[in-house]
């Protein structure tokens, strides 16, 4: 058996306050970060997990929240120094960052660390936005973020953006997108607001843009992106040739991620057997940190099934815009390609998926309407 | 013999029927205390909810009274509620008397003087008994004086009871051995019994119980049934006291169930004779006309794997209720269903409920319609209770529409509301009388004005107080078309109504409104519209769904995507497919809330 490759995801939980429509797994920062003992728990946790695969390098490495950039680059810098020995010289490094001031200070000691990624949650560059998406910074830090992590030497940066905010209109939409551009980030997620179980939003919905102005803000912004060079290879990301996120690329193309920190979750391939597991740790910082010392860090496995394959694959790679090819399929489930084929022939018909050679991906109405093709999969019963 | 008297009671629904059996059951001292469930007569678990007695039941209770005789009263219960007047005649063809139980403040509901009409008619000894009377607001003057304007009730011997504190009881019991005839029946003479009422046990097959007319009906005796001259062999009889007890033999003026192997509801039919094939009966008992339904629905599995169940579920039911009537239905949007026939609407509730209760089955029902009469031009007069069925308007010499007469009570400060809403039912007054503080309006109204939500409505209209009764009266011509709709071009065949053409116009923007706020918007652009024959009367639009994408998705936590996957399929299961159009099944009832909307 051949395995996929592989990378890792380090959470940290904390950010200083939780926005009202984040529904990741983050704490309000209390108002000493237990750094000591949480990298504690993280280096240990890491050594568990590089100890369940064995002689495999690390080819990616994305450490998220929460707000990572909240935590000391020492500590990170630590990290990555355990995880050395694994990794290859061209491995991609990312770090989730906030544009406040007080984080925008470090980005050249997270560089130095060995950070050589940073993802920048700017959301929007309209002041009233901001406000109502509950975010600490305003129009100004978000535009210096990004001038700071390119002085700091990030040559590779992304910045997140979302649009059909509360009652933002597409020229607004259009007016943050072009902020964003000007500063000429060769990577750009563009999400739309979802409101998400368990969120303040969720509970108390603000007045969103109705489904066809959310349309029209996808399709006006999907022209001045691609006006500007970017290629949409996901359904939410844009890139500069050659700037896509290799560590997300990963996740989409069904690849195994070790996975360390409160709440985090992994995906493991046995080279033996083929079989694949999921795994996640506790989500409560105290309690992850407790199992950790315990010695047993998972607190939820399970094996996929046949099925749960072909459809967990399919929730990924059709987000690609470039999908997949047969033998990636088989090479990544160990599943001949005909397990996909019931799904597979019914979305081909309807002519939500194309088939050019081994490559198979989603057409243009596909992609819009994605949840429709990946219901095919779903395993009967 | 002369010790028995069988004896039915009378009272609107909430007027303390239930609460008085359960008084007399427990005075007699027919159950423990703990065996006595309040309101034992109410068996079912659907109608101890509703509060009403929807299959007649019987209890065989002892009483000595003061004369140091015990006799035997035979509660035959009555069912209080419009829907089942059917059933109430049927009850009283089993009594020689019947207690006329009204509310001490509430006063005369129209209801009670129906089912007190018919008791009269069938030459009961009727007694009036005022309930209640323990509550500050009683005012039995009034409600006395109601009696006898209204049903002509001498209430010189009235009697004041209060059923929940016990009050009156004793003299009531003595009033119904003095009062109500003994049965009139010949020991002597062939046996001759009448089937009031037949069920299905699980275990016994059919239960009928009977009245025993003439004659004595022994265990072991070989019956035959009068109509069918089918023969059964008599495993076990005897009575509800109110626990089964079997007897040896049940004796003329009796009234007891009885257990003959008799395999299906058709084997008994309720009205029926039974008699000895050895030594028959010359006539008999005159039965009850076999009853119609009136108000016709489609009902449809959501699965279409569930039609064998559904299928075997409504054979069960009707072998407990003779008067639910189904055959198959084949509808291009629902698929393989059955089209029910049921007495009116609180029937149709009842069994769709039953339905889904007891057999846990998940269904669509159309909206109801009654039966109307067709004229073709051909000369056939045809009956159709599915708008599907109506031929093309060009075969259509006439429609005829079901007419009811509706007797209303109403106390009169709501009378402005109650006449408003019998005339927006396109009614007709023909009678309009003061008794006492009520009013008792007399209206025709087109029947299908009445099925669907017409008791609601007088309810709200008089605050509850307005209480009404019907009966069929004749067809009648009327400008009757049926309304399509049809999505997509594809006529939806469960969405049809029959509607007066001045409606038409109003309905058909009223349902197409609401449908284009039930169907979610789908992949392509949806067209509702709604026609007569070929004339678009209305028109609406679902625009087309832009898309449906989730816009994250990290690899990490993928349950929760996948759960909204399985939600997004299983919300699919539950729609209905017309052409590629998925159509919730809130839709299909659609067709009954446009009235409600212009409220």
């Amino acid at each position: 058996m051949h395995a996929p490759p592989l990378s890792l995801y380090v959470h940290i939980p904390w950010c200083v306050r939780k926005c009202p429509y984040c529904d990741f797994n983050s704490h309000a920062a209390p108002a000493r970060l237990p750094v000591a003992d949480y990298l504690a728990a993280l280096r240990a946790d890491l050594a568990g997990e590089l100890a369940s695969a064995p002689g495999r390098q690390i080819q990616t490495v994305f450490i998220g929240g929460g707000t990572p950039s909240l935590f000391p680059p020492q500590a990170i810098a630590q990290l990555l120094e355990d995880l050395r020995p694994h990794l290859p010289t061209a491995a991609e490094i990312t770090l989730e960052a906030n544009p406040g001031t007080v984080e925008q200070a470090r980005f050249a000691d997270f560089r130095q660390a060995g950070v050589n990624r940073l993802s920048i949650g700017v959301q929007s560059f309209n002041p009233q936005m901001l406000r109502r998406l509950g975010r600490i910074h305003g129009r100004d830090e978000a535009v210096r973020a990004a001038e700071a992590a390119v002085a700091a030497g990030f040559s590779n940066f992304n910045l997140d953006l979302m649009f059909a905010l509360p009652e933002q209109t597409l020229a607004q939409m259009l007016d943050d997108l072009r902020y964003a551009v000007a500063l000429d980030p060769p990577h750009l997620s563009h999400y739309q607001l979802t409101l998400e179980p368990n969120t303040v939003f969720y509970s108390k919905p603000p007045a969103l843009p109705d489904d066809d102005s959310a349309w029209a803000m996808q399709q006006a912004a999907g022209e001045v992106l691609a006006g500007h060079g970017y290629s949409h290879y996901e359904v939410s990301a844009w890139a500069r040739q050659g700037r896509e996120c290799r560590h997300n690329r990963n996740y989409w193309l069904f690849g195994d991620y070790l996975a360390i920190g409160a709440g985090a979750h992994g995906k493991l391939t046995n080279p033996v057997d083929g079989s694949v597991r999921r795994y996640r740790k506790a989500k409560v910082p105290a309690l992850y940190m407790g199992q950790v010392r315990a010695g047993t860090p998972n607190v939820e496995e399970r094996r996929l099934h046949r099925d749960d394959l072909v459809l967990e694959f399919m929730m990924n790679a059709l987000r690609l815009s470039d999908g997949f090819t047969i033998p990636m399929f088989e090479q990544r489930t160990g599943l001949p390609f005909k397990a996909a084929e019931p799904g597979l022939g019914t979305a081909l018909e309807h002519g939500w998926v194309e088939q050019h050679g081994e490559r198979i991906r989603t057409t243009a109405q596909g992609r819009c309407f994605l949840n429709a093709v990946l219901e095919l999969f779903l395993p009967e019963g | 013999m002369k010790r028995i008297r069988n004896f039915s009671i009378i009272a609107h629904i909430d007027h303390g029927k239930s609460t008085l059996a359960d008084r007399l059951i427990e005075r007699c001292g027919a159950l423990t205390e703990r065996e006595m469930a309040e309101q034992v007569l109410d068996s079912m678990d659907l109608e101890r909810e509703r509060g009403i007695t929807i299959k007649a039941q019987s209890v065989a209770l002892r009483y000595t009274a003061r004369d140091g005789e015990t006799y035997q009263l035979n509660i035959i219960d009555t069912p209080g509620h419009v829907d089942f007047s059917y059933e109430v005649s049927r009850s009283l063809a089993a009594c020689e008397g019947a207690l006329l139980v009204v509310d001490a403040s509430q006063g005369v509901e129209a209801q009670s003087v129906a089912n007190c009409y018919t008791a009269v008619d069938q030459g009961l000894e009727v007694i009036p008994v005022l309930n209640k009377i323990d509550l500050p607001s009683a005012d039995p003057d009034r409600v006395n004086q109601q009696i006898e304007e209204i049903i002509g009730l001498d209430t010189d011997d009235v009697l004041m009871i209060s059923a929940k504190t016990g009050q009156g009881i004793e003299d009531l019991l003595e009033a119904l051995v003095r009062r109500i005839p003994a049965p009139s029946g010949d020991p002597e003479a062939p046996l001759k019994a009448l089937i009031m009422d037949s069920w299905f046990d699980n275990y016994l097959g059919v239960v009928c119980l009977v009245r025993i007319v003439d004659g004595r009906l022994k265990k072991g005796d070989k019956i035959q049934v009068w109509s069918t001259k089918r023969e059964f062999q008599v495993d076990q009889l005897g009575i509800f006291n109110p626990k089964k007890t079997p007897l040896d033999a049940l004796e003329t003026g009796e009234v007891g169930f009885v257990v003959a192997g008799i395999k299906d509801i058709d084997g008994a039919p309720v009205g029926d004779t039974l008699t000895h094939p050895a030594r028959p009966c010359a006539e008999r008992v005159p039965g009850f006309k076999v009853v119609q339904p009136r108000v016709f629905a489609g009902m449809f599995p959501v699965s279409s794997d569930d039609y064998e169940s559904f299928r075997d579920a409504l054979g069960k039911l009707r072998l407990n209720d003779a008067s639910l009537q189904y055959e198959p239905e084949n509808s291009q949007a629902l698929g393989f269903g059955f089209r029910c026939g049921f007495l009116g609407m609180l029937h149709m509730e009842i069994v769709q409920e039953r339905l889904e209760r007891e057999y846990n089955l998940d269904l669509i029902t159309t909206a109801p319609t009654v039966v109307y009469e067709v004229l073709t031009t051909a000369g056939e007069t045809l009956s159709i209770s599915n708008p599907a069925s109506l031929p093309p308007l060009h075969k259509i010499e006439s429609i005829r529409e079901p007419i009811i007469q509706a007797n209303i009570l109403v106390p009169q400060e709501y009378v402005g509301n109650v006449i408003a809403l019998c005339e927006e039912k396109r009614g007709e007054q023909k009678d309009m009388q003061f008794v006492g503080n009520q009013i008792s309006l007399v209206y025709e109204l087109p029947m299908s004005e009445v099925v669907l939500d017409f008791f609601d409505r007088l309810k709200s209209a008089s605050r509850g107080f307005a209480s009404f009764d019907y009966e069929f009266k004749r067809f009648q011509d009327a400008n009757l078309v049926r309304l399509d709709v049809l999505i997509n071009g594809d006529k939806v065949d469960a969405l049809a109504v029959i509607i007066h053409r001045e409606d038409a116009q109003r309905r058909g923007r009223d349902l197409t409104e609401r449908l284009k706020e039930i169907i979610p918007r789908q992949m392509f652009e949806v067209a509702i519209q709604a026609a007569i024959g070929n004339q678009i009367v209305a028109r609406s639009t679902v625009k087309a769904l832009r898309k449906n994408v989730t816009a994250k998705c990290y690899g990490g936590d993928i349950s929760r995507k996948r759960k909204l996957l399985e939600k997004q399929k299983a919300g699919k299961k539950r729609m209905k497919q017309v052409g590629r159009v998925e159509i919730p099944q809130e839709a299909f009832l659609s067709v009954l809330q446009v009235d409600n909307k212009n409220n």
